[in-house]
């Protein structure tokens, strides 16, 4: 797997607010087919690593690359179209459109329609619980519901990379459980995926490598496994849980 | 403290009424009342002081269009509004912009006698003219001033806005001159066409077919469009329509832009209808058409619509229905104050308006 | 290189647009006029001077980029600053070119400012070659001083800044300060002209010197001591400095009639009652948070209610008439009840709109005032408002004996007015009110969870600024001796919203400050009439913008209306509320 070129990298990335220093010297990379996920506790710059990818801001030094080309400093859309899409936190669906125009929102930049149809109705062959509501506004869904809309929405830009920002974060523990079993489902579709997550044991059973941020800088890289025997990581993370 | 005072106290906070709600009762009591002597009052008036049938035809019909007008401009209220969050103060001077811009067109094929060789040609012509103009005037307002405001409190835009409205009158004053200036109408429009047996201005049947080719153009196009479609979507919730790649900031000047043709389109039929222009004339109609907008719901197209055309035929046909049973003198000078009576009546009774969602109340 | 000169292209496109705009809009020409100092400067040349030289000065800002403050060298800022200074000359250059092209005679109709006499300012009357390439030449010179002067450390600039400043203030003050000086018996010659009624050269310079000398020695002072440690028994010093500053002022204020004139009584009078209106405004809006932009609705109230309480009369067909319903009250019992009604006409109007969110609050007050105004022309209320002819007849405001009419008496009446308004003003912020008043601004539901009855405290805080804002409307009735409809527009609203949001909301030294700047200037300094609302709206966009928090900002209220530091990214102009949030909570994490 090491000789192959990452689909997503972040080279030595530091990035500031104004003055503000948030990330320090990030590293990460993320390989084709892989599920990679990222911990952190609350502002250790998971949300700022997410938004230097997606382009929001600029890394003041360092680079990011997809698919071995420089990406940081290109414009937000121009990231997506090049084949990153996220499902952020709290699956914020527009919830006054249709759940069929929240998906076909996913697929804005694309032109090829008909490989979009197709893509629809791998989606939906994917989540049969959404057909059944593609009329329907997507605020009237369950939480459940919205989710895999969000996921639908994500996968149907077709990316080379799925981020996802907390996809646990405000859940009713059962729910939770659901989520995962979604991701994992994307994951048997052999898509790489990003995870920012909180909730480390969880990310940990289902990935196969992680990085710990912790005051905007990575203190551990290591495959899931052996951050989870991690005593430091057990100590600081999983302890607690 | 005694056991009986307390007693007092729980029950004085006990027999405390809402007050808010008996108020608003009373209030609405009040006005029914009111509307309905006004209305009873008139329509009973000896025959000989009473108007005419056609002459409350007239009214409605003068209403309506005027009321599309209204809804024009409306829209561009709404349609800042769904997206910023912030009431564009400014607008009526957008609309202003487009009727001065292409007044000095209209003045010179007036002249040289275009304007009545090929009037449909040339009233196409200002549209455009007054299109190009309001256009250029949002997407500098939109750039200058608002641009580096986003994100702030929500009174900062609000501020800026009118201090932007102030501006724009001052310079149109300044580059143009401060009087007020007869709008030529191309000759054929004088007079009135019979549509379905009912005589009707020329004039006003231009504004109600121009009004309606643009809203159901405006509706197509967000309904239906990639752009209609980018627009609704960065209304509700821009940072995800960035994520799906959609160019908010494109998006937001896309809205100004809309926003500016609609009222270019607006001031020139304004100016038609009622023949004159000056640097002032986008106060009264830009905060009567804001009110369109809060009546039919703000951030609703339909709503926008709904409430300029409600507006409009109230402003024509109330004065007149109301006061002139009880003998107020010179009722339409009061049109305005129908117009802000409204506006302070929905917003204490039915904040999002007809078709619209609760957002003026605070949560 | 081309990618280091675009910000000085980009500023100095705009600088001509600027120099354009000033043109067309009829700023040049109307202010050449007036010389300033020598015969040399005048008003519009120095109007002509500023778009290259501010230009460049923009051009040459510091950024933040990467975490760190960049400033261009020297070398950078003169190329920039002279690429952006020759820009706008250029830009002007190509108007003319087309002024030439199509002919002065032919624009006219279309832009009425565009005359021989703008083509001659702008040429300085050499002809239309030679004044291209004096506007290209001379903003290439003016914008590479520009830059220069942005590259000059700051303790070195700001004190010239303050002495230039110095100087054209004096200048443009040539009505008012030769007449006060020789009220003084000072000698003035060597400082004012007698000919050109500018300053003179030798006057100029001096001014510079001193003002100079003295701004660095208070700017050094002051930056010295927020640098030391805080030394103990200052807050005695200040309060003491305070109290000195504040009687200077008084009495200064006091002496003004004497020194300055019937001229300057006239302005000053105007400026007290709007003065007194802002300060109404203030309460509501800078204290209490909501903003109000139909104040001009309680000025309407105090006119009309003081001119039918003390026994006005309506203008009619058949001359005089006394209104409806009319009292005959001594002014001063009047006032009393105008104060009352214009404190229940605010508490009550706002009752029912109290729930409504900040900015359909203030589009509801606005209607609320047009109503007022419309009413108060209308036919149908005209036997009591005398509909637009008014009324007349309004009280002198008799007391002992004296009768305050004249400009000088009038001043004096209303400045006890202010200051008691002032007083007021500051007793409330430091109240109990006041507390209540900035937990509910700073977070409603907060200060609601907390058991302050917030509903009631609006109701207060629009009370307070009625009553004060109707006191100011019979004072106007009282010096103007009529009142019609026309002088309660909404306009009226803007200007003391204007005068409020430029000194700072909620800081009264900031209020009073706002009000000397835009309508004690525009009366003292002659042909600027004509643009004071255009300069007003100016004025509200760009504080907004630039400095949210006024001139003098309030201490406390700073915080909310100041944003992140803006960044070049224009993403991150779009989520720095969210960003802000985010920032701090990850310095605070990252910080040791």
């Amino acid at each position: 797997m090491e000789d192959r070129r990452p689909v997503l990298e972040l080279r030595g990335v530091f990035t500031h607010y104004g003055l503000v220093s948030v990330l320090r010297d990030v590293n990460v990379e993320i390989y084709p087919g892989e599920m990679v996920c990222l911990l952190g506790g609350n502002a250790s710059g998971k949300t700022t690593t997410l938004k230097t990818i997606l382009g929001y801001v600029t890394p003041s030094q360092g680079e990011v690359l997809l698919d071995g080309e420089v990406v940081s400093g290109l414009p937000t859309r121009e990231i997506v179209r090049r084949g990153v899409s996220m499902v952020p936190e709290n699956r914020r669906l527009f919830p006054d459109m249709t759940v069929l125009e929240n998906l076909e929102l996913g697929a804005y930049l694309r032109t090829d329609r008909r490989k979009v149809a197709e893509d629809l109705e791998r989606v939906l062959e994917l989540f049969p619980r959404v057909r059944e509501r593609l009329k329907q506004k997507a605020g009237t869904l369950s939480g459940g519901e919205q989710q895999m809309v969000a996921m639908g929405r994500a996968l149907m830009a077709d990316p080379k990379v799925l981020l996802m920002d907390e996809p646990s974060m405000g859940l009713a523990p059962v729910l939770v459980e659901q989520v995962f079993e979604i991701i994992r489902t994307i994951r048997g579709l052999g898509r790489t995926v990003f995870v920012v997550e909180q909730n480390a044991n969880m990310a940990l059973s289902i990935a196969d490598r992680g990085y710990v941020l912790q005051t905007g800088q990575i203190v551990l890289a290591d495959t899931a496994e052996n951050l989870l025997n991690n005593p430091l990581m057990r100590e600081a993370y999983l302890g607690e849980l | 403290m005694s056991e009986e005072a307390t007693t007092v106290r729980r029950l004085g906070r006990v027999e405390r009424l809402p007050t808010r709600r008996i108020v608003l009762t009373a209030l609405s009591l009040g006005v029914g009342a009111a509307v309905a002597y006004g209305s009873y009052r008139t329509l009973t008036l000896p025959a000989g002081a009473r108007y005419s049938g056609s002459a409350w035809r007239d009214f409605l019909v003068l209403g309506i269009a005027q009321g599309a007008v209204y809804a024009l401009i409306a829209l561009g209220y709404t349609l800042v509004y769904g997206i910023l969050r912030m009431i564009n103060f400014a607008h009526g001077e957008v609309f202003m912009a487009g009727a001065f811009g292409s007044f000095f067109f209209a003045d010179a094929w007036k002249e040289s006698g275009f304007l009545d060789r090929r009037p449909l040609l040339a009233v196409l012509l200002l549209v455009l003219i007054a299109m190009a103009v309001s256009v250029t005037v949002a997407v500098l307002l939109e750039r200058i001033a608002y641009r580096p405001l986003r994100g702030a409190p929500r009174l900062v835009p609000l501020i800026t806005a009118i201090g932007a409205s102030l501006f724009l009158q001052n310079t149109f004053r300044g580059l143009f001159g401060a009087q007020t200036r007869g709008y030529p109408k191309p000759r054929v429009l004088e007079g009135t066409w019979s549509i379905l047996g009912i005589p009707v201005q020329r004039v006003q049947v231009i504004v109600l077919v121009v009004a309606g080719v643009a809203l159901i153009a405006l509706t197509l196009v967000v309904a239906r469009t990639k752009t209609g479609k980018a627009m609704r979507a960065a209304a509700q919730d821009q940072e995800i329509a960035s994520l799906m790649g959609i160019d908010v900031d494109r998006v937001i000047v896309t809205t100004f832009v809309v926003g500016g043709m609609l009222a270019g389109i607006a001031g020139v039929l304004f100016a038609l209808t009622f023949g004159n222009i000056s640097y002032f004339m986008g106060f009264a109609p830009g905060i009567t058409a804001f009110t369109a907008a809060v009546l039919g719901g703000i951030g609703s197209i339909a709503g926008a619509a709904v409430g300029g055309l409600i507006i409009g035929v109230l402003q024509s046909v109330g004065p007149a229905l109301l006061l002139t049973g009880i003998h107020v003198p010179s009722p339409f000078q009061l049109k305005d104050v129908v117009t802000f009576l409204i506006l302070i009546l929905v917003l204490l009774f039915r904040p999002g308006g007809i078709l619209g969602t609760g957002e003026a109340e605070k949560v | 290189m081309r990618g280091a000169l675009r910000p000085g292209a980009r500023a100095g496109l705009v600088g001509g647009a600027v120099l354009v705009y000033l043109a067309l809009v009829g700023m040049l020409v109307k202010f050449e006029e007036l010389r300033l100092v020598g015969s040399q400067v005048t008003r519009g040349r120095l109007l002509l001077v500023l778009p290259p030289f501010a230009a460049s000065f923009f051009a040459v800002r510091p950024r933040v980029i990467g975490g760190r403050v960049e400033q261009p060298g020297p070398g950078v800022a003169l190329a920039l600053g002279a690429v952006a200074g020759a820009l706008v000359g250029a830009v002007g250059s190509v108007g003319l070119a087309l002024v030439e092209a199509i002919g002065v005679e032919r624009i006219r109709p279309v832009f009425v400012a565009v005359s021989p006499a703008l083509v001659e300012t702008l040429t300085f009357g050499r002809g239309a070659a030679a004044g291209a390439a004096i506007l290209v030449v001379g903003g290439a010179a003016l914008g590479a001083a520009g830059g220069i002067w942005r590259a000059i450390r700051h303790g070195l600039r700001r004190p010239v800044e303050v002495g230039l400043l110095t100087v054209v203030t004096l200048a443009m003050l040539q009505r008012i300060v030769p007449f006060m000086l020789d009220e003084l018996r000072l000698e003035r010659d060597w400082l004012y002209s007698r000919a050109t009624r500018g300053l003179t050269w030798t006057g100029a310079v001096v001014v510079l010197v001193v003002a100079t000398a003295a701004a660095a020695y208070v700017l050094d002072r002051r930056e010295r001591r927020a640098l030391a440690p805080a030394a103990e028994g200052r807050p005695e010093v200040r309060g003491w400095r305070r109290t000195a500053l504040v009687t200077i002022a008084v009495v200064l204020a006091a002496a003004l009639p004497q020194l300055a004139g019937s001229i300057v009584s006239e302005i000053m009078g105007t400026v007290g009652v709007f003065l007194l209106l802002a300060l109404g405004l203030n309460i509501v809006t800078g204290y209490a948070g909501m903003l109000h932009l139909g104040f001009s609705a309680f000025f309407l109230i105090g006119a009309y209610a003081v001119a039918l309480l003390t026994g006005a009369n309506l203008v009619t067909a058949f001359g005089l008439v006394a209104p409806r319903f009319s009292a005959d009250l001594n002014f001063y019992l009047a006032l009393v009840l105008v104060v009352a009604i214009g404190a229940a006409v605010g508490a009550l109007v706002a009752a029912p709109v109290l729930r409504l969110r900040g900015d359909y609050l203030a589009i509801v007050t606005l209607a609320f005032a047009q109503i007022a105004v419309i009413l108060a022309t209308s036919s149908w209320l005209q036997p009591i408002t005398g509909g637009p002819q008014g009324l007349r007849d309004v009280t002198k405001a008799p007391l002992l004996g004296l009768e305050f009419r004249s400009a000088e008496r009038f001043y004096y009446l209303v400045l006890a007015f202010c200051v008691l308004a002032v007083f007021v003003s500051w007793r409330l912020a430091w109240s109990r009110v006041g507390r209540a008043w900035n937990a509910m601004r700073e977070d409603e539901q907060v200060a609601d969870a907390m058991g302050v009855p917030t509903g009631r405290y609006k109701m207060l805080g629009f009370a307070i600024g009625g009553a004060i804002g109707a006191l100011g409307g019979a004072l106007f009735a009282v010096k103007v001796g009529t009142v019609q409809p026309g002088s309660f527009e909404i306009i009226q609203s803007i200007t003391v919203l204007a005068v409020v949001i430029l000194g700072g909301l909620g800081s009264v030294p900031g209020v009073v400050l706002g009000a000397l700047v835009l309508l004690a200037l525009p009366g003292l300094l002659s042909q600027l009439e004509e643009f004071r609302f255009l300069i007003y709206g100016a004025v509200l966009v760009a504080i907004m913008i630039l400095r949210p928090q006024g001139l003098i900002p309030n201490v406390r209220r700073m915080r909310e209306l100041r944003e992140e530091e803006r960044t070049q990214d224009a993403w991150q102009q779009i989520f720095a509320a969210r960003q802000e949030r985010e920032a701090a909570e990850e310095a605070a994490e990252a910080a040791p």
